[in-house]
């Protein structure tokens, strides 16, 4: 992030005649990820008839479009202006959004039985998933990726695959980021709540389902409530929005199984604290903008 | 009274109306009746508002006993329907009372058949939709397929009176021809296949694979080579790997080369594979009704035609609308 | 000759799982509603089910092969 990314001109999509696609940049960065959040953002406010829905992703972003009511083009024209007005955030935007402590319990007995299960469709089958990211990676051993993750906290870039899948990225620079494969071939089962790894995203799975993301750990909360019966998921089954910054913490069996109790109790509250900061600053200097974010979340 | 009774639920028959939108960003898929033209139709037939809810059945069909005077439609699939064991019309409006019974033989040509009750099915609407969507088990009847033996809610002001009759002319329904021909706009990370790939795509009669359903269709027939580069930081090592995106319904992506999936009602939202292509909202009918083991092809075209063809479907509708005075 | 169809389309079995034995063999007596093999269509294995008793003359199709709504996959006897 010392190096400023420049990113290359948006590359204008149609998918179909329902949907317009936006790519801002191949390569994953902060930077990609922040303008298209400049624009979804603004276009959402723009509330135009036919726009049904408004996706950002990583580095690209999609719009779901009625064809009856809105031409797909005429759409393009409008993305295109606000690219050219908004296409970059300003220097002294300030992003408000919440900051959440997500514990995790890494190398977990649960994600363990699933990955032993699939050895035959990953890199090296003789290593667990978290050995392995830790070997790739340059770490000693698993603490040292694990010590990696839960140092910075993450900034949720993408929602999807499923219901309440959050897509983060770490808040630290690229030289710095975590880096793993996919499996070789997706699984066809990840236990509800896996914390897992792809590319350089970290993700909680919201159900039980395929995936070929790999498997380190497990979250006691949920990220997706159908029944809607913990306080956190009042008003949306899914919890993480967009944007949201989330701290992985790293946590024990007795804290895991003490958070579990409390879920099943219909008591459990993620720690959330309310907070902002500016991207520019957190692009210049993101250690100190991490720590002041973690000094709100745990104050 | 306002009551269907599920004698055998079929293989996967859910619960469908035109689907449930603006939850795509936080990953829900639309869901909703594959074959929309189908589901409007039958509705139309039978009095019902064009979005009902009715039940989508897929290679085998429920059997189905009423307990008052409805009714009734079936479309999409062809498959010899009886109604107390005697044979009754397709896209056809069938005037039905307590103690019929509605049953399917075997299909005959397509892969999903739509029955549309007047009133309709009335599950509860989830999130502005009574559509099915099973993987997190939510929406129509208890967010899962039929099973035998139980009992759905029917509106109570969709009770009939009058003889039933109506009827779809033939050239009003859709063709089942196969192989189907799938008119897609190739874009996305088209980029990313080579030029011989992307023609070998367009040329290549693709079968339907046993994993087919409202999720996706998974396909077989060639390989399709990519483009060699030096992977984009965060996407990951293999070649078919983007940076996780948004994945629009209808999307063809290609993992591995060599098996082209196309996404349908029940997609994922996204992820890390290269999309090629978007099959055109209206071709996803035709897709729809292709099963297990029949080939399919996919013909480039451009937004335009797209929105055309749209148009011609929404033309074709009103035309039914005419035809049958509702 | 009497025969039994497949309802569905996909991949043919004619063994609960693969380390265990066949439904039934040749020469078999069934009884209509008996499981005779699965289809594997849909991310799910469905029973295929015998609609009337009889003696399984010869299977028409092999364990693992693609099958088609309506093709015979049994030949009864008589």
């Amino acid at each position: 992030m010392t190096d400023k990314i420049q990113l290359p001109p948006a590359r204008y999509e149609y998918g179909g005649d329902e949907f317009v696609f936006v790519e801002l940049d191949q390569a994953m960065s902060l930077e990609a990820n922040f303008a298209g959040m400049a624009v979804t953002n603004a276009l959402r406010e723009e509330a135009i008839d036919g726009v049904v829905d408004i996706c950002p992703s990583n580095a690209s972003y999609m719009v779901q479009v009625d064809p009856d009511r809105i031409d797909p083009r005429d759409l393009v024209t409008e993305l295109r202006r606000l690219e050219a007005s908004v296409g970059t955030l300003p220097e002294d935007y300030v992003l408000k959004t919440r900051v959440v402590d997500v514990p995790v319990l890494f190398n977990d007995p649960w994600s363990h039985e699933t990955l032993m299960r699939f050895r035959d469709r990953h890199q090296d089958p003789e290593a667990t998933d978290l050995e392995y990211a830790a070997r790739i990676n340059g770490f000693d051993g698993m603490q040292g990726v694990i010590d990696a993750m839960t140092s910075a906290p993450w900034i949720v870039t993408m929602l999807g695959f499923v219901p309440g899948l959050p897509f983060c990225y770490q808040l630290v620079p690229r030289e710095r980021q975590i880096q793993v494969p996919k499996y070789v071939r997706p699984r066809t089962d990840t236990p509800e709540r896996t914390f897992g790894f792809g590319g350089a995203f970290a993700v909680v799975y919201p159900v039980r389902g395929a995936g070929g993301y790999q498997m380190f750990g497990m979250a006691p909360a949920p990220v997706f409530d159908l029944s809607q019966s913990l306080p956190d998921f009042a008003e949306d089954i899914s919890f993480p929005k967009a944007n949201d910054v989330l701290r992985y913490r790293a946590i024990d069996m007795a804290e895991f199984e003490a958070t579990r109790a409390e879920v099943e109790a219909g008591t459990f509250r993620y720690r959330i604290r309310e907070a902002e900061f500016e991207p520019a600053a957190l692009l210049a200097d993101p250690d100190a903008v991490n720590r002041e974010l973690l000094e709100v979340l745990y104050r | 009274m306002n009551r269907l009774l599920v004698r055998a639920g079929g293989l996967y028959t859910t619960v469908q109306d035109t689907g449930r939108f603006g939850h795509y960003h936080m990953g829900m898929p639309p869901s909703g009746a594959m074959d929309i033209y189908s589901a409007v139709v039958a509705n139309m037939l039978v009095g019902n508002a064009d979005d009902a809810a009715v039940l989508e059945a897929t290679y085998v069909g429920p059997k189905l006993e009423f307990t008052d005077d409805r009714l009734l439609a079936v479309t999409g699939a062809d498959a010899p329907v009886t109604l107390n064991d005697e044979p009754v019309e397709p896209w056809t409006a069938v005037r039905v009372r307590p103690g019929d019974v509605l049953a399917f033989a075997m299909i005959r040509a397509g892969c999903r058949v739509y029955v549309a009750v007047s009133g309709g099915i009335d599950v509860p609407v989830y999130l502005d939709s009574r559509s099915t969507y099973t993987l997190t088990g939510m929406g129509g009847h208890e967010g899962r397929k039929l099973v035998d033996d139980e009992t759905l809610q029917l509106a109570a002001d969709g009770q009939a009176t009058g003889s039933g009759g109506a009827v779809v002319p033939e050239n009003l329904r859709p063709d089942l021809d196969c192989p189907a021909e799938l008119r897609t706009v190739v874009g996305l990370c088209s980029y990313r296949l080579t030029e011989d790939a992307l023609a070998s795509f367009l040329g290549t009669e693709w079968k339907v694979t046993k994993d087919a359903d409202r999720v996706g269709y998974r396909l077989r027939g060639g390989k399709l080579d990519f483009t060699e580069r030096e992977q984009p930081f965060g996407a990951g090592s293999d070649p078919a790997n983007v940076v996780d995106l948004g994945y629009p319904i209808g999307s063809i992506q290609v993992p591995g080369g060599d098996e082209p999936i196309v996404l349908l009602n029940d997609a994922v939202t996204g992820g890390g594979y290269a999309t090629i292509g978007t099959v055109i909202s209206v071709d996803r009918d035709r897709i729809a009704q292709a099963k297990t083991g029949e080939s399919v092809r996919f013909r480039s075209v451009d937004l335009d035609t797209a929105l055309a063809a749209r148009r011609d479907r929404r033309e074709r509708i009103e035309q039914v609308r005419q035809q049958l005075g509702r | 000759m009497a025969t039994i169809k497949a309802a569905m389309p996909g991949v043919f079995y004619r063994r609960p799982a693969p380390e265990k034995p066949a439904y039934v063999d040749d020469g078999d007596a069934i009884s209509a509603g008996q499981t005779i093999a699965l289809i594997e269509v849909m991310k799910t294995f469905n029973e295929v089910k015998a609609d009337e008793s009889g003696t399984v003359a010869a299977f028409l199709v092999e364990d693992g092969d693609e099958v088609d709504v309506g093709q015979d996959i049994v030949r009864l006897e008589g």
